[in-house]
This record gives structure tokens, C-alpha cells and sequence, in this order.
């Protein structure tokens, strides 16, 4: 479902030019669980800003359902992030004195249509990663692993193939990180396609595949059981 | 997008900082404020102006001595002139066909005592025929007739304000009071007529015969201003050529010299007043329009701060879907929000003060809804205007830096 060859970025910042990725090649296939791992700095958040159509790269191609991203304009891209991808991040990003199912709503206003069940299926969301007590609540009052529950629902409710998850635990007790990681594994028997992103062995035990990113590429993968 | 659904969840964001965005709107608030106030104003005095003229008599023209120049929207004789005179009166009346009646007045500001009070006010000598002219009407007492002015009898109907600054609640009918030094028997009081339209206090004064005037008190043979009634108000154009004809012939003015008069209709002085709100108009537009533009500017920089402090917010919508035209919708709605909120601000502060000044200067609070509307619509044009260089500013973020801003 997703196919990248030998894909290159470079940053130019003045004269100084930073090459991240040098050559990056991997596929996944729909349903598939994949970590990607790498120590700090190494270019896995670029590489998932790059997977998540929100950076272009500086060459190389990518492939999503057989789409070329580089034939698409800005406008496509959205729709695109939109509809196929549901992004986690290690800062949950949610904006701030939004409710939390507010929050959730947030991809079904930039969404084709604003289906009339909206309210329901975040609340069905929020209740399925645990929250049903908490929709009205505001990021501020909320714990670290909850605020990621709420990012994760919302990464759900425009029910997307692909979830992006960069370091969705960094930030997180290892009492929430088991849960985000349990819900995380759930969604794969539901289906979804799951790019995890982490430094940490014991995260990327959970994906079925791990691929490691060392000088800007790809140079193992591993098959878990 | 949806729209509606999109700025239901934005605007919540707005609402925290309310005294920021109220103070930011503070230029557009006043710029409508001060339209709606001024623009009431304007049809405030002209109702007024128009209800004095009403008063006065529309067909009523006034000759003065000399010339009469219109400065600031009030008539002023430029100097004294003795060519005036009581006779000269009679001869309009005598050779015109469109008037009804000429009535000479000399007036003077003399100290007036009874008693151990006083008070400085103006006297007016004139004849009895200025009752119909002028539309005076009497509180107590009578007025002078033809022959208490021939005779030069020393007899004063006073104005309302007279009466109280040295009478207080006392009846004046049949007591004496001293003009200068000449004493005068009060025979009536005249009913209040309030302010003219200078402003100037028309029960200020004391009418007396205008011989009496002349021989006694002003020791003067000329007088300064003749009042002439037209038969009808259509007649007035013909009057007042025949009036100009009459004088100018008596004055014995050469074809080409200047009249040693002025005839003042009381349209032209409407006109006058007119023309002179219609500068003090164009002097308010400018500083609503100006009030206007430093407004749209608060507004441009309410938003770009609003922007900097919501750049997460804004790659947190792009990355779930947002295009840059829904950034773009989402902070134009935003300042559209705000202006039209000043807008409506305004116009309701500005129509709240302007029925208080109505109020207090005692004219018909009016206000045309096109005025209203042009106001909305202006704010809705600066909202527009100076919400979109910040609104393409946000929907031009980069995504990922907007994410990663912290
Ligand atoms: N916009 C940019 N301009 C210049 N350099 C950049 C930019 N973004 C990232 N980099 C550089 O690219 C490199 C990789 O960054 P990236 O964030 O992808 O690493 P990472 O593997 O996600 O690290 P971490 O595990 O700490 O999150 C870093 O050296 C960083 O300094
Ligand atoms: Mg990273």
C-alpha cells in the first residue's frame, strides 16, 4: 500500500545543507503492524512527515494505493491526509481549551461531508479508548495517557487505512504506555495499517515488522513472530 | 469543510481573550460611534432650524443696514450704517403689490432696573404690526398699538427671561421699570419663544414702541433692520426684488453700487445652514474614515498576533485535512467576526449617545437607516479588507514548522 524508493531529504539552512534521509527504500503492505526504529536524530519524524504528506521530499518516489504523492497539488494532499491517514504524535497535539470531543471532530470539518452521525461517532471513539466519562473534558484536564487517547480517537473518526504514530509513548508513564500500545495493537486486528515510530526495542516489539534507520537509511529489517 | 461547524469550534478560541479583542476594536467602535452621532446631529439642528423658521414665519425677509455676511452659518453685519430708516419702511409697503407688511426695529443692549435689580438686555424698538410678523404672542397684559407709538409713550412688554431676572414670581403688568435711566410701564409679557437658531435666548429682550425707542433711549434717527412679510411664501421672490427696488431707489443707489442693504431670506438662511453642515459633514467623514482605517489596522494586528500564538493550532488543522483555503475561511470569518462585532458595538454606543445629546438639546432624535447600513456594510468591507493579508499569511504556514512550533 505503501512504496518508497530510494527517497532523499535534505534541509538547506544558509549555506549549511543537512542530508536526513540519503536513501530510503521499504514497502508496506495494507494491514501490516511496522516500527521504525532509530536513535535520536536520525530522521524518523522527517520520514513520517514525509509518509504523512505533509513534507516533500527531496527525491525519490512515493507510492500510496498506487498513487504517485508527487503528481498530487496542495489541495489533493489534504484531502489525502484527510481521508487515508490518522496522525499520532509524541506532543498529541490537540488544541488546547477544545473539548476533547471537539478535538475529535476536528478531521470531520475538513471532511467531504459532515456526516450527521459525527457527535456519536467520536463519542463511540472516545468511549472505545476509554474516555466515555471524559468527552467534555479540555486538554488542560487531562493526564499525559489520556490526552494521547484523544489523539488516537481523533486519528480514527474519518475511519483512516493508515496510522501515522511518531513516538506516541515518549512522553508517557509505562502504566499509559501499555494502554496506548494495547489500543494500538487492537487497531491492527481491526485492520489497520499501523507505521509506528520509536527508539525504544521494547515499543517496536508490538509491530509485526521493524525496519531501522541508521545514516539516512534503511539498513535491517526484522520479522518478529 | 463545513463552515459553520469550523467556526463554531474556532471561535471558541477568540472569547479568551475578551478585554485584548474589545480593545482592538476600540477604532472601528469609534469611528461608527462617531458617524451614527454626528450624522443625528446634523438632522437634529436641521429639524430644528426648520421648526424656527416655522416660528419665525416662512415668509417672512429680513432687511438689515448694510451688508450681512454669512460666517459660519450665522448672519453678521459687517458695519453700522445709518441710511436706514423708519420712513423707508413705509415706502415698501406703499409701493409694492406682493407685501403685506414692513416693520422698522432698531435694537440696543441697555441695563434694565426695577427695583434694586437688574439685568442687561436687548431692547427692540419697533412697531405694533411686529406681532403678526414675527408671530409674537402674549403671556399677560397687552401690547402697544399704532397710536402708544406715535405718541412716544414710554410703555415695555418684556420677554419671559427679563421677567424672571428681575421680577422673579412677581406679576410686572402695570409697574415700572427703568431703561437707562428712562423710566417705562410694563404692559405685557410676552410668550416664551426659546432659542433661535443661533442658539441665541429670543426671551431675552424688551419691545418697545419704536418712536419712544428712537427719541428717547437710543437718541438715533436711522434704525438697523426692517422685517417685510410677503403675502404668501410663493410671492416671496417678487417681494423681495420689490423691497430691493423700493430701497435702493429711496437710498438713491446708482446702477452698478453695491445696495447699502441686505435682504435675507429666510430659505437662504436655511441654505446657509445647510452649507455649513454640509462642510462640518465632510469634516466628520474624515475622521470616521480615518477612525475606520486605524480600526481595520487594530483588527490586522489583533489577527496577526491571534495568528502567532495559534501557529500549532494551524499545522494541527492542515495535518488533519485543513487546505489553505479552510485556514484562509477560517481567520477571514475570524475578522469579519470582529469587525462586524465593532460595527454593531458602534452603532449601538453612537445611537445611545446621540438620543441622550438629542435629549439634552431638545430636538427629534432621527438617524436614516441608510446611515446605519452604510456603517455595517463599511465594517463589513474593513473586516474583509484588513483580515486578508493575516488569513494568507496563516493558510502560507508550513506544516511541519507549525507543528513543531512551540
Ligand atoms: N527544518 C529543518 N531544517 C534543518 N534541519 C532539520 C529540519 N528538520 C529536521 N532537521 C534535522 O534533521 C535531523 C533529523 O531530524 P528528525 O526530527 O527527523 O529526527 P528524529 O529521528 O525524529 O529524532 P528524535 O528521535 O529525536 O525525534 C536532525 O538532525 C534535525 O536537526
Ligand atoms: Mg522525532
Amino acid at each position: 500500500m505503501i512504496e518508497l524508493k530510494n527517497i532523499t531529504k535534505s534541509f538547506q539552512n544558509g549555506t549549511i545543507k543537512t542530508d536526513v534521509l540519503k536513501d530510503v527504500t521499504f514497502g508496506v503492505q495494507r494491514g501490516e503492524f511496522v516500527a521504525i526504529m532509530g536513535s535520536s536524530g536520525n530522521g524518523k519524524t522527517t520520514l513520517m512527515n514525509i509518509l504523512g504528506c505533509m513534507l516533500k521530499m527531496s527525491g525519490g518516489s512515493y507510492a500510496l494505493d498506487g498513487v504517485d504523492i508527487e503528481t498530487l497539488d496542495d489541495d489533493q494532499l489534504s484531502d489525502l491526509r484527510n481521508k487515508k491517514i490518522g496522525f499520532v504524535f509524541q506532543s498529541f497535539n490537540l488544541l488546547d481549551g477544545t473539548s476533547a470531543l471537539d478535538n475529535v471532530l476536528l478531521p470531520l470539518v475538513y471532511a467531504e461531508e459532515y456526516p450527521d452521525d459525527a457527535r456519536e461517532r467520536a463519542t463511540q471513539l472516545l468511549e472505545s479508548v476509554g474516555l466515555g466519562d471524559r468527552i467534555h473534558y479540555k486538554p488542560g484536564e487531562l493526564s499525559g495517557g489520556q490526552h494521547q487517547r484523544v489523539a488516537i480517537a481523533r486519528a480514527l473518526v474519518n475511519d483512516p487505512a493508515i496510522i501515522l504514530a511518531d513516538e506516541p509513548t515518549g512522553n508517557l508513564d509505562s502504566e499509559s504506555v501499555r494502554e496506548i500500545m494495547d489500543i494500538l495493537k487492537r487497531l491492527h486486528k481491526q485492520g489497520k495499517t499501523i507505521i509506528l515510530i520509536t527508539h525504544d526495542i521494547n515499543i517496536a516489539r508490538y509491530a509485526g515488522r521493524t525496519v531501522f534507520l541508521r545514516d539516512g537509511k534503511i539498513y535491517n529489517e526484522e520479522v518478529s513472530k | 469543510m463545513n463552515i459553520t461547524k469550523n467556526i463554531i469550534i474556532s471561535q471558541k478560541i477568540l472569547l479568551v481573550h475578551k478585554v485584548r479583542t474589545v480593545l482592538s476594536l476600540s477604532g472601528i467602535i469609534i469611528g461608527i460611534c462617531a458617524v451614527m452621532i454626528m450624522v443625528s446631529i446634523g438632522k437634529g439642528t436641521e429639524a430644528k432650524i426648520i421648526s424656527q423658521i416655522t416660528k419665525m414665519g416662512s415668509n417672512v425677509l429680513v432687511v438689515n443696514a448694510g451688508q450681512v455676511k454669512i460666517i459660519a452659518g450665522r448672519a453678521r453685519q459687517t458695519k453700522s450704517v445709518t441710511t436706514l430708516e423708519p420712513r423707508d419702511a413705509l415706502s415698501i409697503i406703499a409701493n409694492s403689490s406682493n407685501i403685506n407688511y414692513a416693520v422698522p426695529a432698531q435694537n440696543k443692549k441697555l441695563q434694565v432696573k426695577y427695583g434694586n435689580l437688574n439685568t442687561t438686555t436687548n431692547i427692540v424698538g419697533t412697531t405694533a404690526d411686529i406681532l403678526k410678523v414675527r408671530n409674537y404672542a402674549l403671556s399677560k397684559g397687552k401690547f402697544f398699538d399704532a397710536d402708544e407709538d406715535k405718541g412716544s409713550r414710554r410703555v415695555a412688554v418684556l420677554g419671559q427671561t427679563v421677567v424672571e431676572n428681575i421680577f422673579g414670581q412677581e406679576n410686572p403688568v402695570g409697574e415700572m421699570i427703568r431703561i437707562g435711566r428712562v423710566p417705562f410701564e410694563v404692559i405685557g409679557v410676552l410668550a416664551p419663544k426659546g432659542l433661535d437658531m443661533n442658539g441665541a435666548d429670543q426671551d431675552d429682550q424688551i419691545v418697545i414702541p419704536l418712536k419712544t425707542a428712537l427719541r428717547r433711549l437710543f437718541n438715533l434717527t436711522y434704525i438697523n433692520a426692517i422685517y417685510v412679510q410677503a403675502t404668501d411664501i410663493t410671492s416671496m421672490g417678487r417681494a423681495e426684488s420689490e423691497t430691493r427696488t423700493v430701497l435702493r431707489e429711496a437710498h438713491h443707489i446708482r446702477t452698478g453700487k453695491p445696495d447699502d442693504f441686505t435682504v435675507q431670506n429666510q430659505v437662504s438662511v436655511l441654505e446657509a445652514q445647510r452649507e455649513s453642515s454640509r462642510t462640518f459633514t465632510l469634516l466628520i467623514s474624515a475622521i470616521a474614515a480615518v477612525s475606520l482605517l486605524v480600526g481595520g489596522i487594530g483588527i490586522m494586528a489583533i489577527m496577526l498576533i491571534s495568528i502567532k500564538e495559534r501557529i500549532k493550532e494551524i499545522g494541527i488543522r492542515r495535518a488533519v485535512g485543513a487546505k489553505k483555503s479552510d485556514i484562509l475561511i477560517q481567520f477571514l470569518a475570524e475578522s469579519l467576526l470582529l469587525s462586524i462585532g465593532g460595527g454593531i458595538i458602534g452603532i449601538i454606543l453612537g445611537i445611545t449617545i446621540a438620543v441622550i445629546i438629542a435629549i439634552f438639546a431638545n430636538w427629534p432624535f432621527s438617524l436614516s437607516l441608510n446611515v446605519v447600513a452604510i456603517s455595517f456594510l463599511s465594517t463589513i468591507i474593513m473586516g474583509i479588507l484588513f483580515g486578508v493579508y493575516p488569513a494568507q499569511k496563516a493558510a502560507q504556514l508550513d506544516i511541519v514548522k507549525a507543528l513543531q512550533f512551540e
